[in-house]
């Protein structure tokens, strides 16, 4: 069966070719290629993976994920960025999208009320724009909104049920203040086990066009890997989403360090040891091969 | 206090459930709509900032230690309307386990799937749910399987749908109703689909089993337990 690791990042070095933006994680002599993590999933037998955008907003900044697409087509599909502020979001979604292999937008914000007891115009959220267009391009919205606006996401679905959407991170949205980063340069999350936002994302299984990622462990846990403190948030996801709407991720690289990318392939086993053949080959590939339509691709 | 008629034990034994159309009403009723809304409108900055920080939930909003906060909130948890029926339900050992003042923004999706609440390796547990506002039909009103908090009955699974639940029972009523229901059952809030938050107030309760009781969240209300069946009930005396 395809193995889909549906969620990794790679960037160049800061370059005339490979414009970014630099932070202290991402610096601009920092690299994590292509060319490594294609070691990576030879070495662990994943077959494809879906590149999410690292490093800006801007169609510049796009550059090494477009290079990435262009050179391996069969191999990978990729996510765009853009700014809920985007003058034209149309165009800048047209332009990146296409034949590229960009297949859809992360968004990190929805723009709405704050206040869940106001009143809603949907039209009037920030990026109203960005999800109808993606409703009528048929682009995925790759979605990791902050815990403020999360209660807006079903107000959107409503009104665009045939776009097709990803919950990033197990669905969860993070808190104003709650994002740090450890020792060793991964994003860590401060989430409390009861999980409130989870109480509002896992309510979106209603919708049959949204599905989740199973990955970003590392962050919310308290725990070393397997990450068994929040095996019970697997588990709910199951019994909510169901196997053919979740989708394994690793988040490379920042997993590299700890626990590694091979650990991080049985990660499904270790937290839900009680699925089925059928529900692990959905959730290690079957899922993101049917949902985001990847290319076939011969392996063995 | 009256103890159940024999129609109502009945209903109780087979269903699960008993509805009381006028549990509180009039200056009572405008008493607990009263300190609700004070208390809810005290309280939500509070709540909205902690929803922003992602330690609360953004789908329902409750008034926290509410029994602290005005003394209606403890008159209802032992109201002779439905009080008598408890005390029978439960061989005469009610134990007061807590109570939700709780408001649901409209939403597109209910804010709770279908669910029972506990197994029934846990000791008998019996919610009362009271609405605070008039709950019309789509409006987020609460429902119950009939006859699913029985030993056996089932299987039951949770549809995508609320609305989907097979021989499910809707509850609309006007403010003041309540509803008891044993929550080993199935139960929901079904979606609401208008733009009137329902507010509502969910009490809970258990048998008394040796092990549970727990006077430390009642024991700032100790003034208000003043004979020997409330203090009992607030878990005050063994």
């Amino acid at each position: 069966m395809v193995r889909i690791d549906a969620q990794v990042h790679v960037f160049a070095k800061v370059s005339d070719a490979f414009p970014r933006e630099a932070d202290s994680i991402c610096p601009a002599d920092r690299e994590e290629s292509i060319e490594k993590l294609l070691a990576e999933m030879y070495a662990h037998q994943i077959h494809q993976a879906v590149l999410v955008q690292i490093g800006g907003t801007g169609l510049d900044h796009h550059a090494y994920l477009l290079h990435c697409l262009a050179t391996h087509p069969d191999r990978f599909l990729g996510i765009g960025l853009i700014s809920p502020n985007t003058p034209d979001p149309e165009a800048h979604m047209d332009r990146l999208a296409g034949e590229t292999g960009i297949i859809g937008f992360r968004l990190f914000a929805i723009g709405g009320p704050r206040d869940p007891f106001a009143p809603m115009a949907v039209e009037e959220f920030d990026t109203y724009r960005i999800w109808k267009h993606a409703a009528e391009k048929d682009y995925v919205l790759w979605l990791y909104p902050q815990a403020a606006d999360a209660h807006l996401i079903p107000y959107l679905l409503e009104v665009f049920p045939q776009t097709r959407v990803v919950l990033n991170y197990l669905g969860i949205c993070p808190g104003k203040g709650k994002l740090s980063w450890d020792e060793k340069g991964r994003p860590h999350i401060d989430t409390s086990r009861h999980n409130p936002v989870g109480h509002t994302t896992y309510r979106l299984n209603r919708y049959e066009n949204v599905v989740a990622h199973l990955s970003g462990q590392y962050a919310f846990s308290r725990e070393a890997y397997p990450y068994r403190d929040i095996a019970g948030w697997h588990q709910i996801l199951l019994n909510c989403f169901g196997s053919k709407r979740l989708m394994w991720a690793s988040d490379f690289p920042w997993i590299l360090g700890e626990p590694g990318y091979g650990p991080l392939t049985n990660i499904a086993r270790e937290l839900m040891p009680d699925i089925s053949e059928t529900e692990y080959d959905d959730i290690m590939g079957e899922t993101a091969r049917r949902f985001l339509r990847f290319p076939h691709l011969e392996y063995g | 206090m009256q103890g159940p008629t024999e129609a109502q034990t009945m209903q109780w034994d087979e269903e699960g459930y008993l509805v009381f159309t006028d549990a509180i009403e009039n200056d009572e009723l405008r008493r607990l709509q009263n300190a609700f809304d004070y208390w809810a409108n005290q309280c939500k900055p509070d709540w909205l900032e902690r929803v922003e920080r992602g330690e609360q939930e953004a789908t329902y909003f409750d008034i926290p230690n509410p029994i602290e906060k005005d003394e209606i909130f403890v008159d209802i948890v032992d109201h002779p309307s439905y009080y008598g029926c408890l005390r029978h339900f439960t061989d005469g050992e009610p134990m007061f386990l807590g109570e939700a003042v709780r408001v649901l923004p409209p939403w597109p999706l209910s804010y709770t799937g279908w669910h029972p609440d506990v197994p029934h390796t846990n000791p008998l547990h019996i919610k009362i749910q009271i609405y605070v506002n008039d709950v019309d039909p789509g409006c987020g009103e609460f429902a119950y399987v009939p006859a699913s908090h029985k030993r056996g009955a089932g299987p039951y699974t949770r549809p995508l749908f609320q609305e989907s639940m097979p021989g499910h029972r809707r509850f609309a009523a006007k403010a003041g109703a309540a509803v008891m229901f044993n929550a080993y059952g199935w139960h929901a809030a079904m979606d609401n689909h208008s733009l009137i938050p329902r507010k509502s107030i969910i009490l809970i309760y258990e048998k008394r089993s040796p092990g549970q009781v727990d006077a430390e969240p009642f024991t700032s209300i100790a003034h208000l337990c003043t004979s020997p069946e409330r203090r009992r009930l607030f878990s005050l005396e063994e």
